[in-house]
């Protein structure tokens, strides 16, 4: 039977990097740092994550690449889940970078991609509108034809360190009634170039998030990416892809919160006893130990059918869906069994706690993927036996 | 190396299709169905007959040694197997006590897997469970039983309960404890009792799904020295204990029976949901059932993936603790609730010309509440904060 769920040589050996790097990197107390310092995320550990090929991972060799495939990537992710490491990976690689490789132009993917690689640019992709749609129907910011290129107006909101970035990618309708996937288009935008304004939004999560406000900016043709008004696709892919990558960092956290949780338990004694021997409090966190592992199986089973060349949404749908969900009933549970050490900032979990809100909501929310699961097996009915070996 | 895909190859397919056309050839027509607790005489008499063609075609035995009248074959057909067998609604009830030949092949002696084996795998000798007792479910180590030596025999005293089934079998497995003196894990010993031993008398219990379960009375039953399985005392470690620990059923990994009813209860609420209108609608397209549905199907889905992963441990030998186990003994019944919500009220019919597919969702209902067999969730729950995360005992 070829069923193996573990991880080859390789991937071991980039959860082992990761650990180390991250864990002296991306202490709790850098964590704290970077939910409010002037620079968004560690500059050093970003230069660290290039220098180990984690911006290009799964880049081709042309590229500046490593050519690996996504289960590779996802290894990472579970350790950037675990340690919180604040990095915008997720928005320049695995987004920007991944939109870039499947829709650029020859110039652009040179020009972008290897940048990328080396960590000398960061990329960001501006999903969210202020109406908090997801899919076709949240790209509603307006794109109008001026001279060779486009004028872009409207607000996009909780953007992902879009004040480090160097360029953002904006989805933007160029044609088609609201909530049609056709009229769909990406643009490359420089949030230097006049008409666009950055505000940090100030949020719970400790996330750096941004409004980023256009008002008539101008964008040249050679700037969109992709077709114009065909982008949909494409960008469906690549939101699901990531969303799979968010699944395995929320379940890398999981593990996190698990350990922190069981770790409390067997130490704090109420009534002459360890808490973790009431079963309140076993029930609490076995809670937390099966919504990491169910998120888990459920991403690296996408992962697998993405890097095998299959369909994917519905795989994808099924692990971002659980991953919002986990991301929710984990830190509740955690919360609970730590009661009032848990409410203070001194302490870790809080961390994961305020995140999990924005993991959540990322990349679609656990209904928006109910509905996708839905549809796709609508779309591509298996049953039965077919249903193990789909 | 991560894959999530059987190994299709043609000698499997193959295989695959072998079964299936023995199922479409044995199976009596209109026998596709959840019958899992059905006490129909009529049904058992079919039911076994179906059974008895599997044993000739030497299938229950599918993984054991050719010596002791198996074929040697593998994991993965016998996991294929499974899969049609549940694929094709065959009724698993006759053959609920096959799991102590397990135990029989770990621990039996040459002559006793001789004695024992040919009549299980060719179905014509029933096994009954005897572990439950009761004064003693989740908490099986304070079972009182008890069985002391007489000579060439052992005497057994004491009631099991709860035995599936047990009034159509030959012989059962019985756990008792030989050391009075001892505590707990310590002093249990398994026996091979044949029931018609005088002194075993047996009282029904009926239960929800339409089946029939017993309590089982032993009153001073006399049986040969060589009735005993395994070593003396170590009937915890060497029996029971592999069955919840390690699935031992018949000697080889496989998945539970039921994460494919689950599967397929789930295949027949999609179609329905498909094909019935309320309000001129079709219940899939109600914006709350597709959110419920989805939900659903992200249950059966990770069912299917924690039997992958259970799969794979075994294969790679690393040991993570299972949640497989506790994971479908709580979504069964949840399933089997939210099944009978969206059907709504004609789901409670069970029969007549106002059944919605022959009464399938209130029999599935009523079935759920049998998922504590093996051991209760929330003891698989206990079990896993303990052993598996290491939490205070």
């Amino acid at each position: 039977m070829a069923i193996d769920l573990t991880f080859n040589e390789q991937q071991r050996m980039i959860q082992e990097t990761a650990r180390s790097v991250f864990e002296r990197m991306s202490s709790p107390a850098a964590v704290r740092r970077y939910e409010t310092d002037a620079e968004e995320f560690p500059r050093e550990l970003w230069r660290q994550m290039a220098e180990l090929g984690w911006l290009g991972m799964t880049f081709p060799e042309a590229y500046d690449g490593l050519d690996c495939p996504i289960t590779d990537q996802f290894a990472l992710y579970e350790e950037i889940g675990r340690a919180l490491a604040p990095t915008p990976h997720l928005e320049t690689v695995a987004l920007a970078g991944e939109l870039v490789l499947r829709l650029g132009s020859e110039d652009q993917k040179r020009r972008l991609l290897p940048a990328i690689a080396a960590g000398e640019t960061v990329l960001t992709c501006a999903l969210m509108e202020p109406d908090g749609l997801y899919g076709p129907a949240g790209v509603a910011l307006l794109a109008e034809k001026a001279g060779d290129g486009f004028s872009l107006t409207g607000e996009k909101v909780l953007v992902p360190y879009a004040r480090s970035a160097d360029l953002i990618v904006c989805p933007a309708r160029t044609a088609g009634a609201a909530g049609a996937e056709d009229g769909v288009s990406l643009f490359l935008v420089d949030p230097k170039a006049a008409g666009v304004k950055l505000e940090p939004m100030p949020t719970m999560t400790g996330q750096r998030l941004s409004a980023v406000r256009l008002d008539g900016v101008r964008v040249a043709r050679p700037d969109a990416l992709g077709p114009i008004g065909g982008a949909w696709p494409a960008l469906d892919d690549v939101i699901a892809r990531a969303g799979v990558l968010l699944s395995a960092l929320v379940a890398g956290a999981g593990e996190r919160v698990l350990e922190i949780s069981v770790g409390y338990a067997k130490d704090r004694v109420q009534f002459g006893e360890p808490i973790g021997k009431y079963q309140a409090v076993q029930y609490l966190c076995s809670d937390v130990a099966i919504h990491a592992r169910n998120t888990r199986l459920l991403a690296l089973q996408a992962a697998w059918r993405i890097e095998s060349g299959t369909s994917f949404h519905r795989e994808a749908a099924l692990a971002k869906a659980s991953a919002s969900k986990a991301a929710a009933a984990m830190t509740y549970a955690a919360q609970e069994v730590h009661a009032g050490i848990g409410f203070m900032l001194d302490y870790d979990l809080q961390l994961y706690t305020r995140r999990a809100k924005h993991w959540e909501y990322s990349l679609g929310d656990q209904r928006h993927h109910l509905e996708r699961v839905m549809a796709e097996s609508e779309a591509h009915p298996r049953t039965g036996v077919a249903f193990f070996h789909g | 190396m991560v894959d999530f895909c059987p190994d299709d190859t043609p000698q499997l397919q193959a295989w695959r299709g072998e079964v299936r056309a023995f199922l479409e050839e044995a199976l009596p027509n209109g026998m596709r169905f959840d019958y899992d607790y059905d006490e129909d005489e009529e049904r058992w008499a079919e039911y076994l007959a179906f059974w008895r063609k599997v044993g000739a075609k030497g299938w229950v035995a599918l993984t054991w040694p050719k010596a002791y009248y198996g074929q040697d074959r593998s994991a993965i057909e016998k996991w294929i197997l499974q899969e049609e067998f549940a694929a094709h609604d065959v009724p698993m009830y006759p053959v609920i006590g096959t799991a102590v030949s397990a135990a029989v092949l770990r621990h039996g002696t040459h002559e006793q897997r001789l004695r024992h084996l040919k009549g299980i795998a060719e179905v014509t000798v029933l096994w009954g469970e005897g572990y439950t007792e009761p004064g003693a479910g989740s908490d099986l180590a304070s079972l009182t039983t008890r069985a002391h030596r007489d000579g060439d025999f052992w005497v057994l005293n004491g009631q099991k309960t709860l035995g599936t089934a047990a009034h159509h079998c030959q012989w059962m497995n019985v756990l008792a404890r030989t050391d009075p003196d001892s505590k707990r894990h310590n002093g249990v010993s398994c026996f091979m009792v044949p029931l018609d031993t005088p002194g075993i008398s047996m009282t029904p219990l009926h239960n929800m799904g339409g089946g029939r379960q017993n309590h089982t009375f032993f009153d001073n039953v006399r049986v040969p020295a060589d009735c005993l399985l395994g070593d003396e005392g170590q009937a915890w470690s060497q029996i029971w204990f592999g069955q919840g620990g390690e699935r031992l059923d018949n000697a080889l990994p496989g998945p539970e029976p039921f994460s494919f009813r689950v599967q397929a209860l789930m295949d027949d609420l999609l179609e329905y949901c498909r094909t019935t209108k309320r309000g001129g609608v079709p219940l899939s397209q109600d914006p709350v059932i597709r959110l419920q549905l989805a939900e659903l199907m992200t249950g059966v889905e990770l069912v299917k993936l924690q039997t992958f992963e259970l799969f794979s441990n075994i294969k790679s030998r690393t040991r993570q603790a299972d949640i497989s186990q506790l994971y479908l003994k709580e979504f069964w019944p949840r399933q089997a609730q939210i099944a009978m919500e969206i059907v709504g009220p004609m789901a409670q019919v069970a029969g007549g010309r106002w059944a919605r597919l022959e009464g399938r969702f209130q029999h599935f209902f009523l079935s759920s509440f049998g998922n504590h067999a093996g051991g209760t969730s929330q003891l698989k729950r206990m079990t896993f904060a303990t052993r598996g995360l290491g939490l205070p005992r």
